[in-house]
């Protein structure tokens, strides 16, 4: 496909639009929000804000939007209780530095934001009272923390013909193929906001494991199966669930997941298809076609694989999935059903046990073939 | 009587403390130098506090040879400035087991000095060395013994007897004795440190073997009033005890003797010269109630005989037989056995009967016991099936036992007396415990008077908080009749009462710096040992004593809450002054203003108001 220079720059240009777009209407979130608190302090009030309740009794399933979402239940948190006051001055310092991140495209990770507090005398006592506060922020603003250019520690990664084109600042309108790395590209904060602009890939694959992600692009799995893969490295962060549901969305690309033959592996699975009760305030996060073609319990049979037995903890979480809404028909219910039966789990790597590329060459191409009847 | 020999032989108390002093608290010699320090300190406290004296207690333990090791001979010295003890019985007072003063029923230190003469006993046992005694109780000279126990004979040996002027009263004892100073050190100074808590009104010194001078003046300048001798109550009596009290109330014939004769004729007034039976009599009618016991039984027994002076110095009375009122005697001029008839109605035969048959039972309750009236006594005399006017006296020994019995059960007395208490009062208590403890809150209370089994008691109770009190608390001081108890604490009935209690609910949590001082007053403690260390669990005393640290509590908990309400003010006034301005600034880039929002007087305002409400909490702790 051949495009004149002209087209070409108006195609940046529209893509760095739709960036730019974005930035201000989070900006401009960010701005209401402040301007509400500015405007009680001018009036010589303590200033207040309500926020959605994220206490498991407003945690509630949406069967439409298949995944959880929080209730209406909300509280209103006061500066003049003191007992939320530090955290109140918290919320507001995060909200102004990521005012600050967003304005000038520069991002930071979790611990940074850990850190980056110290500057300006606002104590967190540890990262996860910062990261809760981080939670509050998104709470607030039904907006990812992504969007605020706060990411978590990547480890999740993608391989396969796919062309994108930068928006951060700096690379604006370069462009990439994510075919050219055999280690794949880790999905971080430019690859996220990156334009998707062209694949010749027909499906997503996520898989669990990154000594699987290394064997299948080995194998040429994406050429073989026209296929982009993505190593979700176990549960899948977020920035990477973000990446699928654009992929599914954008690409129109079905997504697959591959998981070890267990209670975890399934519920890796399920969070990719329809989210986390943690993070019910938030959507746009789930690709309710994803579809979960392995490893089943049912397949630890059928393909005679070497197992080990679950642990406690495992079966303690089977028991607790069985309670989930998600979990109470079709091959959700099914599998955990027999996995509690079995009461032994397969990892992805037990195919080796009859070659390195069994996986590859005999199990995948049965459960693509399957996926198109789920 | 029988005529069985008397296969046994009698040991004195000497011997028997001697065999068994471990009973007494001369175990070893940590504990014995702890002990004597005890028994030593607490009689000079007894004696001053018995003669309204502000006691001055001095006590002094030096070792004979520093450089030996312990355990090693000590010499032990207490002296006081009370009242002294008489020259004539200091050798048996402190020569001898079972000597003392201290009998009567109210609340002392010690019994019977018993602990005393226990040290004097263990010193003389482990070094072999006489007791030293300086006493003067008449400021004027003072006589120096030194003793020694004859332990067979139970008897003292003055190995020295000495006198000098001097100007004031006071008693000074030193003994030399075995002990383990390194050992029982802290103990010692605790005790001493404790005492004087206790005993405001007492400047106590202890001079300490390493030449540690410890003092504790006195802040108090008056003594609490002192307990009054009261006679006993029925819920707190005996078998033994009554048979006692019967025999005291007894009287015997006298014998009537030239001696007895000359005795009547001098208190009736009458000169030496004869005197008809008439004349007698009339004047014994006119001076009857000016008239000894004695005197009047010989009376009463003229009056039948009808016999003048000279007549009686020639018999010898035989029997009194009041049932069958005949009265017989021998007479020596006749040298034969005679009788007359006593007349029932006469007012001497009356008092012939309360002198051989003892009191009727009414007058026996009215007059010996403590808060009982003549209605009672006759309500009672039903109750335990007697006549009223049952003479003590004709009593066998299975009535004694109904009548014991039934005093017990019976409901209707009124409660112990307790002016034979000494409580230390609520107002000294409270002084002590801020001289002591600085403490930033502090509460006492002192219960109503209550009884168990007939023995009164009160409970004395304060509470402290905060100031130089170290966390961990509460620590309890425990006391009973002004003795603090230092050993096994973890059977007594007060900590008891004060672990039973959830701390939680009256605002005090983790390791609050508090402390709490439990005093029992009472005619007699339960001790559950020997050793007097640890109170028994009396379902009387521990309902007082919860009474007590719950209101105590109650007003612990009402200063916490205010303190807690003052601190929070103050917290929150700090955080608004600190997070406020915070929130301002960052909320003015937020919103893309250049000028930071107009807070400053709100924040002001509320951080005055938060202060002041800080202030009145705290206003309200102060007048408390």
């Amino acid at each position: 496909m051949k495009t004149t220079k002209k087209e070409q720059e108006n195609k940046i240009k529209s893509r760095s639009k739709k960036a730019d777009d974005k930035q201000k209407l989070i900006l401009e979130i960010l701005k209401t929000h402040g301007a509400k608190i500015y405007g009680d302090l001018e009036n010589g009030q303590f200033p207040k804000f309500s926020i959605p309740s994220r206490s498991v009794s407003n945690i509630v399933y949406d069967k439409q939007l298949r995944q959880y979402i929080l209730g209406n239940n909300s509280a209103l948190r006061s500066s003049r209780n003191s007992a939320q006051l530090r955290s109140f001055t918290q919320l507001m310092w995060l909200a102004f530095f990521a005012n600050r991140l967003t304005t000038e495209r520069k991002s930071s990770t979790l611990r940074d934001i850990y850190y980056s507090s110290q500057a300006f005398a606002v104590e967190f006592e540890d990262q996860s009272e910062s990261d809760n506060i981080i939670v509050d922020l998104e709470a607030v603003t039904s907006r990812p923390r992504e969007d605020f250019h706060i990411f978590p520690e990547e480890r999740s990664s993608i391989f396969g013909d796919l062309n994108i084109e930068y928006t951060i600042p700096g690379y604006e309108g370069k462009t990439m193929n994510l075919a050219n790395h055999p280690d794949g590209y880790s999905i971080g904060p430019s690859l996220t906001t990156a334009e998707l602009v062209s694949t010749s890939a027909e499906i997503v694959i996520a898989i669990e494991k990154g000594g699987l992600f290394t064997r299948f692009v080995e194998e040429q799995v994406d050429k073989k199966f026209k296929s982009i893969i993505i190593n979700t490295g176990g549960q899948a962060p977020r920035s990477t669930r973000t990446l699928l549901k654009r992929l599914h969305d954008e690409m129109k690309l079905p997504v697959i997941c591959l998981t070890d033959g267990d209670v975890y592996g399934e519920h890796i699975a399920m969070v990719i298809k329809s989210g986390s009760a943690n993070a019910a305030h938030l959507r746009d996060l789930t690709v309710p076609d994803a579809k979960w073609v392995g490893v089943w319990a049912t397949d630890i049979e059928k393909y005679k694989l070497p197992t080990i037995p679950m642990t406690e903890s495992d079966i303690k979480r089977c028991y607790d999935l069985q309670k989930d809404p998600r979990y109470q028909d079709g091959i959700w219910k099914k599998e955990l059903d027999v996995f509690l039966k079995l009461k032994r789990k397969a990892e992805l790597e037990a195919f080796s046990k009859y070659g390195l590329t069994n996986i590859t060459d005999k199990y995948l191409p049965q459960k693509l073939e399957l996926a198109k009847s789920l | 009587m029988s005529s069985i020999k008397e296969k046994f032989n009698q040991i004195s108390p000497s011997e028997f403390f001697y065999s068994n002093r471990d009973l007494a608290g001369f175990s070893n010699p940590t504990r014995s130098l702890y002990t004597a320090v005890r028994e030593f300190v607490e009689n000079a406290l007894d004696a001053c506090d018995q003669k309204g004296i502000l006691p001055d207690v001095h006590l002094t333990i030096k070792a004979v040879d520093p450089d030996k090791p312990d355990p090693k001979p000590y010499i032990l010295t207490v002296k006081d400035n009370g009242p002294g003890i008489d020259a004539e019985h200091i050798p048996l007072a402190f020569g001898t087991v079972l000597y003392g003063s201290k009998f009567g029923l109210k609340q002392a230190r010690g019994m019977f000095g018993l602990g005393a003469t226990m040290a004097i006993l263990y010193g003389q046992i482990t070094t072999n060395k006489p007791v030293t005694v300086k006493s003067s109780s008449d400021g004027k000279i003072q006589n120096q013994f030194e003793i020694l126990l004859d332990i067979q004979k139970n008897k003292p040996v003055i190995v020295k007897h000495t006198t000098k002027e001097i100007s004031k009263t006071g008693l000074t004892v030193s003994i030399c004795l075995e002990g383990d100073y390194s050992k029982a050190g802290n103990k010692i100074r605790d005790y001493v440190y404790e005492t004087s808590l206790i005993t405001p009104y007492a400047s106590i010194t202890f001079d300490d073997p390493k030449n540690q001078k410890f003092s504790h003046p006195r802040f108090v300048k008056e003594i609490p009033p002192p307990p009054t001798i009261i006679r006993p109550h029925p819920h707190g009596i005996d078998v033994e005890r009554i048979r006692r009290m019967i025999v005291e109330s007894q009287f015997e014939i006298p014998t009537i003797d030239d001696a007895m004769i000359e005795k009547v004729r001098k208190d009736l007034g009458l000169s030496v010269k004869k005197f008809s039976f008439t004349s007698i009599m009339d004047k014994a009618k006119k001076k009857w109630k000016t008239l000894p016991r004695q005197v009047r039984v010989v009376i009463a027994l003229m009056s039948f005989l009808k016999m003048d002076f000279e007549k009686l110095n020639k018999i010898r009375i035989e029997d009194i037989d009041m049932p069958n009122k005949k009265l017989s005697y021998w007479d020596f001029g006749d040298s034969q056995s005679k009788s007359v008839d006593m007349d029932p109605e006469s007012e001497y035969y009356k008092q012939l009967t309360n002198t051989v048959q003892g009191e009727p039972l009414t007058t026996f309750l009215t007059k010996r016991f403590q808060r009982i009236g003549p209605t009672t006594a006759v309500k009672f005399a039903e109750f335990a099936k007697f006549k009223p006017e049952k003479r003590m006296g004709t009593l066998t020994n299975q009535e004694l036992v109904n009548l014991s019995d039934a005093l017990q059960k019976f409901e209707d007395f009124m409660a112990p007396d307790s002016s034979c208490l000494a409580p230390l009062g609520a107002e000294p208590l409270e002084k002590g415990i801020k001289k002591f403890f600085n403490p930033d809150f502090v509460a006492v209370v002192q219960r109503p008077a209550s009884a168990y089994s007939g023995f009164p008691f009160i409970i004395e109770m304060g509470i402290a908080y905060g100031g130089d009190i170290k966390s961990g608390g509460p620590h309890v001081y425990r006391y009973a009749n002004r003795i603090p108890l230092l050993y096994d604490e973890g059977s007594d009935v007060v900590l008891k009462v004060v672990n039973d209690t959830d701390w939680g609910r009256y605002k005090v949590k983790g390791e609050p710096p508090f402390i709490i001082v439990s005093h029992i007053c009472s005619t007699r403690i339960p001790y559950k040992t020997a050793g007097k260390e640890n109170v028994a669990d009396r379902q009387e005393i521990e309902r007082e004593l919860r009474l007590a640290l719950q209101y105590l509590s109650r007003k612990l908990s009402s200063f916490m809450s205010k303190r807690g309400q003052a601190e929070m003010a103050k917290k929150r006034a700090n955080l608004y002054a600190k997070y406020i301005p915070m929130i301002a600034e960052f909320c003015t880039e937020l919103s893309g203003k250049k000028k930071e929002p107009n807070y400053k007087k709100m924040l002001e305002t509320e951080i005055a108001s938060e202060n002041k409400k800080a202030k009145e909490e705290e206003n309200k702790i102060e007048n408390n």
